[in-house]
């Protein structure tokens, strides 16, 4: 086969904004004058800020999303590359120390329009009910200020809207099933079945991720490239740039590009105002607005924050609490290696399609509070090259050697849930970036329960690819996801936010992102970011012009509008069960 | 030149081969060395997407210019990587130049988006780096590295490997020996990996959008891919780097976390 069976493929049209292969977006954008008051200010857009904005925008309120990032034109920017695909991730400069410094960039942060979503695994299990009463079931961590059945009809909801494929019957935590169908087996998938089935263990196949399995309205099903991490130029794995933006665009909400929020204003009567950016050009700007939502995740909220310090907020905004940036959590990632007689070639299919979560929950028989999960992963050459380095030290010609074998290697990922800790945090650096903002130092240590809880993960995941058939097994020990450093909680001497998002100290200010997690469990994040959000924009909803005018803080609990999701949602499932 | 002289670096040459296991005798440089003879992800270029395309052509065919680099810096990089990692088995015309990508993103300061606070940013941890390993070359063998034999160079190389460098302990009070070493081997596994003639080497079917994979399972090669035939063979004689030991630890318990992403 010499040439492309349908013609060679053309360049992208001039004047069209593509998102993915098939997904265009030809609306003109709203623009709003820069002396305008707008309702909303909405800082990152990512996967929160994504949810938010499209919700904010369909329910009628003028909304403006200022992104440090570009919004991408897939087709343009983005390539199947690894090399390549660098800018999708936050580069700007940040400092990391601690006892066991937490690598950010490629591994966690995200930028421009969509944020981390853009280049995530797609991943998307519920949280147990458990993890809601974190402190309450195992005496360790904290406990969230709400429980899981608040958070369970935006979970139902979210897995619509991405959507999420996976199977019928999703067996852990509360037990639930998916509305697309879980997609086939890739040779790592297989793996993890093979070992999870000869030591008795259950594997849910296919999902869930957030990765179509068939096509949905103007996006293509997956084709099993495996470059989800570098961005999927298919459309086919979920982010917010392709799932809600468009529609929030439509709804006349704006979203500015290339520019990087500096601080969060606060007026004389102790509401905030609006922020301050530096736009494209580098020139700083203000936007008022009637309220602020930052959602520029686990690293710079905080930051932002701690930069809009002020008279009366000497410790950085919504600060009174002095816990803004501590309790910064990410997960155990050991990626396990494990090398086959027989050819694997993990470069296919998405790197996250088969998990397990059979060890999710505390168990007494073990000498650690919480659990974790095992899950696939797909290294591409560079990164399997940067795994052999650490779980082989290998360098010179053992490198070009194991590396010329990577076709015969599998990798399955341990997700392992590290507890929230006061010195794990984000501060100021004395280092500024371009713009003259400090930037944030971010401080890791691991504890005595996050160590033991990885020794025995780690050891547990070799034990199922050696079941699996692997001659060789080796471990390269990291980390994932970030979460924390702004939490959520009902007392405010120990919280920035309450259980809606909105800060303790500032009634028109509100954080909306992964930062605001008390604990995180042993799941991937991000469908718990993104169902966050949705029910944040509900309460906000529900709020009106409250918001906007009054103190006052209600606590009800809002009702849940499904008519606010994006078009073609509806009118999918699987016998659901009770 | 005489045929004794000849026959000298013949056999220089020749002791910076593989091996073959079976005969003993040096394996001869090809084209595509590994395991996937004929395999060609460039061969597959009209069924990429344009933006693909032109970025992968551009790597191939535009080698970037040293900026970043003094001319003495480049001379010993280059040596080093050679080490790092060895293209001997390659035939000339199908080297991967690495300095130059690393010298590419130093020159754009292209950053990973974090700096470990007790290492300098990334540039000045090369040029400090290089600084070290000469001075460790002139310790043990009181020479510049780039005069060193390839064991004599994967020795003072291997130094770094094992943390435990015998000189330039003035950068070593400045950067942590694990952090550049890890700095460093990242930086050239970057460039060479990101090579389509690595990819055809190491078997990867590369870009795949808008095309897609067809066979996911049991390591099936796509119609256009290619079987495996394997060959047996060892690390030249004039090398440390063969076996793989572990790194010394860089923190506490022991552990060198990487700093890729995965999940």
């Amino acid at each position: 086969m010499k040439t492309p069976l349908f013609g060679a493929f053309g360049p992208p049209k001039p004047n069209q904004h593509t998102l993915g292969a098939m997904q265009h977006v030809d609306v003109r954008m709203r623009r709003y004058r820069t002396d305008e008051e707008v309702d909303y200010c909405i800082v990152g857009v990512g996967a929160a800020g994504g949810v938010l904005i499209q919700r904010l925008a369909r329910a009628g309120f003028k909304v403006v999303g200022l992104e440090a990032g570009p919004f991408w034109d897939t087709e343009r920017d983005w390539v199947s590359d690894e090399a390549g695909s660098h800018k999708l991730y936050w580069t700007e400069p940040r400092v990391i120390g601690g006892r066991d410094p937490l690598a950010l960039g490629a591994n966690n942060s995200g930028r421009g329009v969509g944020g981390g979503s853009v280049h995530w695994a797609a991943f998307t299990p519920r949280f147990h009910p458990s993890d809601f009463r974190v402190h309450s079931e195992d005496g360790v961590g904290v406990d969230w200020p709400m429980s899981y059945d608040e958070l369970k009809p935006y979970y139902e909801l979210l897995e619509l809207e991405m959507p999420v494929a996976g199977p019928a019957y999703f067996p852990w935590g509360h037990p639930h099933g998916y509305a697309y169908g879980p997609h086939p087996m890739g040779g790592v998938g297989d793996i993890l079945i093979k070992g999870c089935t000869k030591l008795g263990i259950r594997v849910s196949a296919g999902g869930p991720v957030a990765i179509l399995s068939g096509s949905h309205g103007d996006r293509p099903h997956c084709i099993y490239r495996g470059f989800c991490i570098q961005g999927c130029k298919v459309g086919a794995k979920q982010s917010t740039l392709i799932s809600h933006v468009p529609d929030a665009i439509k709804n006349g909400a704006e979203i500015r590009d290339n520019c990087m929020v500096a601080r969060v204003n606060l007026g004389k009567n102790g509401r905030v105002t609006g922020v301050t950016y530096f736009d494209p050009d580098g020139r700083e700007c203000e936007q008022r607005s009637k309220a602020v939502i930052v959602c520029g995740y686990a690293i710079e909220t905080p930051r932002l924050l701690l930069n809009s310090a002020c008279p009366g907020f000497e410790k950085g905004l919504a600060n009174s609490s002095g816990t803004l940036g501590h309790y910064l959590m990410a997960q155990a990632g050991n990626v396990i290696l494990g090398r086959f007689d027989e050819l694997v070639r993990m470069y296919k299919a998405p790197p996250a399609h088969a998990l397990t979560e059979e060890f999710y929950e505390t168990d007494s028989r073990r000498d650690f509070a919480r659990g974790f999960a095992i899950q696939t992963v797909g290294p591409l050459p560079i990164s399997f090259a940067k795994q052999m380095m650490v779980a082989k030290g290998a360098w010179g010609w053992g490198m070009r050697k194991v590396m010329m074998d990577y076709n015969h290697w599998a990798a399955l990922g341990l997700l392992g849930e590290i507890l929230p800790w006061h010195d794990n945090r984000v501060e100021l650096s004395e280092e500024k970036d371009k713009h003259g903002i400090p930037v944030a130092k971010v401080t890791f240590n691991l504890h005595d329960n996050d160590k033991k809880l990885i020794e025995y993960g780690k050891n547990k995941v070799m034990e199922v690819m050696w079941a699996a058939g692997a001659e060789d097994v080796v471990q390269e020990p990291r980390y994932a996801h970030l979460v924390g450093a702004s939490r959520m909680g009902s007392d405010p001497s120990k919280s920035v936010v309450d259980k809606f998002g909105r800060t303790h100290d500032i009634s028109n200010l509100f954080v909306c992102d992964g930062s605001i997690l008390p604990t995180q469990g042993s799941a991937n994040p991000g469908l718990t970011i993104q169902a966050l959000a949705a029910r944040t924009a509900d309460y906000l909803i529900s709020q009106g012009d409250d918001v906007f005018t009054s103190s006052s803080r209600s606590m009800e609990r809002p009702p849940v509008r499904k008519n606010l999701s994006p078009p073609g949602t509806w009118g999918k499932g699987v016998p659901r069960l009770t | 030149m005489s045929n004794l002289k000849l026959a000298s670096d013949l056999k220089a040459a020749n002791s910076k081969l593989p091996i073959d296991p079976a005969t003993g005798k040096p394996l001869a440089p090809k084209a595509q060395p590994g395991y996937y003879p004929g395999f060609s992800t460039l061969g597959q270029k009209d069924f990429w997407d344009d933006a693909t395309r032109k970025l992968i052509i551009q790597r191939v065919e535009e080698v970037p210019p040293i900026r970043f680099f003094r001319p003495e810096e480049v001379d010993l990089l280059k040596a080093v990587c050679d080490r790092i990692l060895p293209q001997d088995d390659r035939d000339g015309a199908h080297k991967i130049p690495i300095v130059n990508g690393i010298d590419q993103r130093l020159y754009d300061n292209r950053m990973d988006g974090y700096r470990y606070e007790k290492m300098p940013p990334d540039g000045e941890a090369h040029r400090l780096g290089l600084q070290a390993i000469e001075a460790i070359a002139h310790q043990m063998y009181g020479k510049p590295f780039v005069e060193l034999g390839s064991l004599e160079q994967d020795t003072v190389l291997k130094t770094l490997h094992d943390g435990k460098p015998p000189a330039g302990q003035d950068v070593w009070a400045r950067m942590p020996v694990n952090r550049y070493w890890m700095l460093l081997v990242q930086d050239v596994l970057e460039v060479y990996y990101a090579h389509p003639w690595a990819w055809d080497e190491i078997g990867f079917g590369g870009p795949a959008y808008p095309r897609a994979y067809i066979r996911l399972e049991n390591g099936e090669p796509e119609p256009w891919e290619v079987d495996e035939r394997r060959y047996a063979w060892k690390a030249p004689e004039n090398s440390l780097s063969g076996k793989n030991e572990l790194i010394s630890g860089t923190s506490e318990h022991g552990a060198t976390p990487g700093q890729g992403g995965t999940h």
